[in-house]
């Protein structure tokens, strides 16, 4: 993936004049250079056509999506009891507002800082609009399944709240925008608790693309910060750091997934003293794909880490930066900036295998597809088709937007132009 | 702000944890009192018989079924589990904790579904299991009673013109990976002198797409998923009368509950629930009639009846459970006749008849040891 060419930042270069394409001469260059890439244009254009031609009139005509829109409810949460799902919608509202609040501050904030640094902010209204595709995608394909309106109306709700708190945000005055970090960790707490908590659903009964989700988020955010201090105890001059950081990357990195996960939920109880009391199923798989996702991390922080030159080191030194702050102020930050494509790579291949956690009994997003075929009314009907094909998009189009939000990070980092 | 942001970013990570944490154990607390008695069932001989105390303390029962079994375990679109082992699952519920719906289904495949009973994960396994003696001895667990007869067949296309399996020779035949029914395959080939290729699939909606694409000449499985299949065979490919079973039973499979191996107050418990099923069809007694039954009874006039419903005074088994524990089962779930009717009988997509799975006194192999 190439960045786009540009031919710099500052405001004396003019941008090149803009070329007129001609469809005859881009068909002629692209298509028909040579004689052998003739031949493979012939050949693959008609295989790419009839291909897409066969998926697309699969997706809108032949496709018995009855079985999607019977069990979309399921498909979401999984066996979470339907009298509760209200919980799941408020927090989903809460998080809109939280989230909302964050992404208006944080936008207004650089906003700010470009202004006053003397640049014009890179992003366009169109930017902008065109970041809420791939999750306006994901809301279709959901919604589009739902036989009533009122999963629409109210994930309307929750997105007009979300979208008004982040034009609220722009008004907050410079004093109280510390305050919105901390108001949004405690709106992800007060949700998470809506949910489980108070008469509310344990964990342990969440299934569907709600416990996919759960496995995914929760993972990533405790494993990266994790990973990245293994990475830095990989390098360290501490030799009994460094040891112990070196053994669990190399365990973990070792070792399958799977095996990891039937540990944890097997083995796991058979070692902690009969006192103990035994985290629950989801907490204890939830754990084990954060080891398993740290040591991972740690490696690609590792790789970036030595991709930064010892003369970044010398020079913050140089400036009297003591160790800690050396490694935070400058090396930390370019060599996260280079390793971008794996860290985001690394959460896209962890919100895939969260399929795993089917071999140890729980109801996840691909688990239930496989499930409703066996319900009387689609039984032996080759419904799987239908029902893989719904999950593929879900997972593709979730995955799709992860990768377009780090490529968006990619560009206002500038990597790879600087 | 880029300070705040990373500020932000740390107290979000360590918030999380915090409530992954936190809310998680008063989750746990709150649903689940006897958490910590869930490790204890680790090592049943320490409890001596802790695990029905254990699953009254909790107030549910954890279940383990299998990944989605036509007829025997089954999520429908609400999220609620139906199916002759959920049944059984929610009969042992209503027995000991007298609430059919009290009860956490875990979906085990075969291969785990052993370790999982020995870890206690789970308090019972009711999973299409079938009963051997390799099982019963090295696999940490107990079989409680038979509830379910099946045996394994053959289904091929009606002008296929297989009347025996006999007649199959040089056949390819499809079969799910990593099951007896392999095994009974390879076995029965053998011994017939057929010459075969097996062709094995993960599971049966893979095996049902290949059998389309005309790539079997036979599906072995057990008869209740034959039959499952079957009926409801897409019209599309013919419908159900283009493919028939073979007549050839080519083994005997009994299903039924496991209980963890040492606790053997628990294991009589599932035991006597199974019973229950079968005593309450042989007495007449149904979901529809028992409160009448109960209220119309005179212990003194049918004391089998009235043991069994725990009517007469002085009468407890000692198993641990309620007088009328018996009764919960049948109102809650029912006899053997409306568990057997509801989930594989003729109006199910299985279309099964009684068969062997009927009451002794019809000629089948269902028995209850007298309630005395």
């Amino acid at each position: 993936m190439s960045a786009p060419v540009t031919t710099g930042t500052g405001a004396d270069t003019a941008r090149p004049p803009q070329r007129r394409v001609d469809p005859a001469r881009w068909v002629r260059d692209n298509l028909f250079p040579t004689p052998f890439n003739s031949v493979l244009t012939l050949v693959f254009a008609p295989l790419v056509v009839w291909a897409t031609w066969r998926f697309a009139r699969f997706l809108v005509v032949s496709a018995r999506w009855e079985i999607v829109e019977t069990n979309l409810t399921l498909y979401v949460v999984g066996g979470f009891p339907r009298e509760q799902l209200w919980r799941l919608w408020l927090a989903l509202t809460i998080l809109a507002a939280v989230f909302g609040l964050l992404g208006g501050v944080v936008g207004v904030t650089a906003r700010e800082a470009a202004v006053a640094a003397g640049r014009t902010t890179a992003t366009t209204r169109w930017d902008r609009l065109a970041r809420l595709g791939p999750p306006a995608l994901l809301l279709l394909v959901l919604l589009g399944f739902s036989r009533t309106f009122t999963p629409l109306l109210l994930t309307g709700a929750v997105v007009a709240i979300g979208l008004s708190l982040s034009l609220v945000a722009r008004r907050i005055p410079a004093a109280l925008r510390r305050a919105v970090p901390l108001i949004t960790v405690a709106g992800v707490v007060v949700s998470l608790y809506s949910i489980s908590s108070f008469g509310g659903v344990p964990r342990d009964e969440w299934g569907g693309l709600l416990i996919t989700m759960y496995y995914t988020i929760g993972a990533l955010v405790v494993s990266y910060p994790v990973g990245i201090l293994f990475a830095l105890g990989r390098r360290s001059s501490l030799p009994m750091v460094r040891w112990v950081c070196g053994a669990y990357v190399e365990f973990f990195r070792g070792s399958p997934l799977i095996t990891l996960l039937f540990t944890g939920w097997l083995v796991l109880p058979f070692f902690l003293p009969a006192d103990f009391p035994t985290p629950t199923l989801v907490t204890r798989a939830l754990i084990i794909f954060i080891l398993f996702t740290s040591a991972y991390v740690a490696e690609i922080v590792r790789g970036g880490l030595q991709a930064v030159g010892r003369g970044q080191w010398e020079a913050a030194q140089a400036l009297g930066l003591s160790p800690w702050k050396q490694t935070r102020l400058i090396v930390l930050p370019q060599a996260l900036r280079a390793v971008i494509p794996g860290l985001v790579g690394q959460a896209i291949s962890l919100f895939k295998d969260t399929t795993l956690v089917l071999i140890i009994g729980q109801q996840d997003l691909l688990a239930i597809a496989q499930n409703v075929t066996k319900q009387d009314e689609f039984l032996g009907q080759g419904y799987i088709i239908e029902s893989l094909v719904f999950v593929g998009i879900v997972y593709w189009v979730a995955s799709y937007w992860l990768s377009k939000e780090s490529q968006r990070l990619e560009v206002r980092l500038g990597v790879g132009q600087r | 702000m880029k300070r705040s942001i990373r500020i932000a970013s740390v107290a979000l990570a360590a918030g999380l944890v915090l409530s992954a944490c936190a809310s998680d154990e008063e989750a746990t607390d709150a649903a689940d009192p006897a958490a910590p008695e869930e490790t204890v069932t680790v090592d049943p001989a320490q409890t001596e018989g802790g695990l029905l105390a254990a699953v009254q303390e909790r107030g549910t029962l954890i279940c383990g079924v299998s990944q989605g079994l036509p007829g025997f375990s089954i999520q429908g679109d609400d999220g609620t589990y139906t199916g002759f082992d959920v049944d059984y699952c929610r009969a042992v519920a209503a027995a000991v904790l007298g609430d059919a719906d009290a009860v956490d289904f875990v979906e085990l495949s075969a291969s785990a579904r052993f370790t999982a009973l020995q870890a206690g994960e789970i308090d019972v396994l009711i999973r299409n299991t079938t009963w051997t003696a390799t099982r019963d001895r090295n696999e940490g667990g107990s079989f409680a009673a038979t509830t379910f007869y099946d045996g394994q067949g053959m289904m091929v296309d009606t002008d296929s013109g297989f009347d025996t399996i006999d007649d199959m020779a040089n056949t390819t035949i499809c079969v799910q990976a990593g099951t007896t029914t392999q095994l009974n395959l390879e076995s029965q080939f053998a011994a017939r002198g057929l010459p075969y290729t097996a062709l094995t699939f993960e599971g049966n909606d893979q095996l049902q797409a290949a059998y389309f694409e005309g790539r079997c000449d036979g599906w072995t499985s057990d008869l209740s998923q034959l039959a499952a299949f079957r009926g409801t065979w897409p019209d599309e490919q013919g419908g159900a009368e283009s493919v028939k079973i073979l007549p050839d039973v080519i083994s005997k499979e009994p299903l039924g509950p496991l209980t963890s191996d040492g606790d053997s107050e628990w294991f009589d418990v599932v035991q006597w629930v199974v019973f229950a099923t079968f005593q309450a069809e042989e007495f007449g007694i149904s979901s529809a009639n028992v409160d009448s039954i109960v209220a119309s009874t005179n212990p003194d006039e049918e004391p089998a009846i009235g043991r069994f419903l725990g009517l007469v005074d002085g009468f407890d088994p000692g198993l641990g459970l309620s007088p009328d524990w018996a009764v919960n089962v049948i109102s809650q779930v029912g006899n053997y006749e409306e568990i057997f009717l509801r989930n594989v009988g003729p109006d199910t997509p299985l279309g099964l008849s009684r068969g062997v799975n009927s009451l002794w006194t019809d000629g089948g192999l269902l028995y209850a040891p007298p309630f005395r």
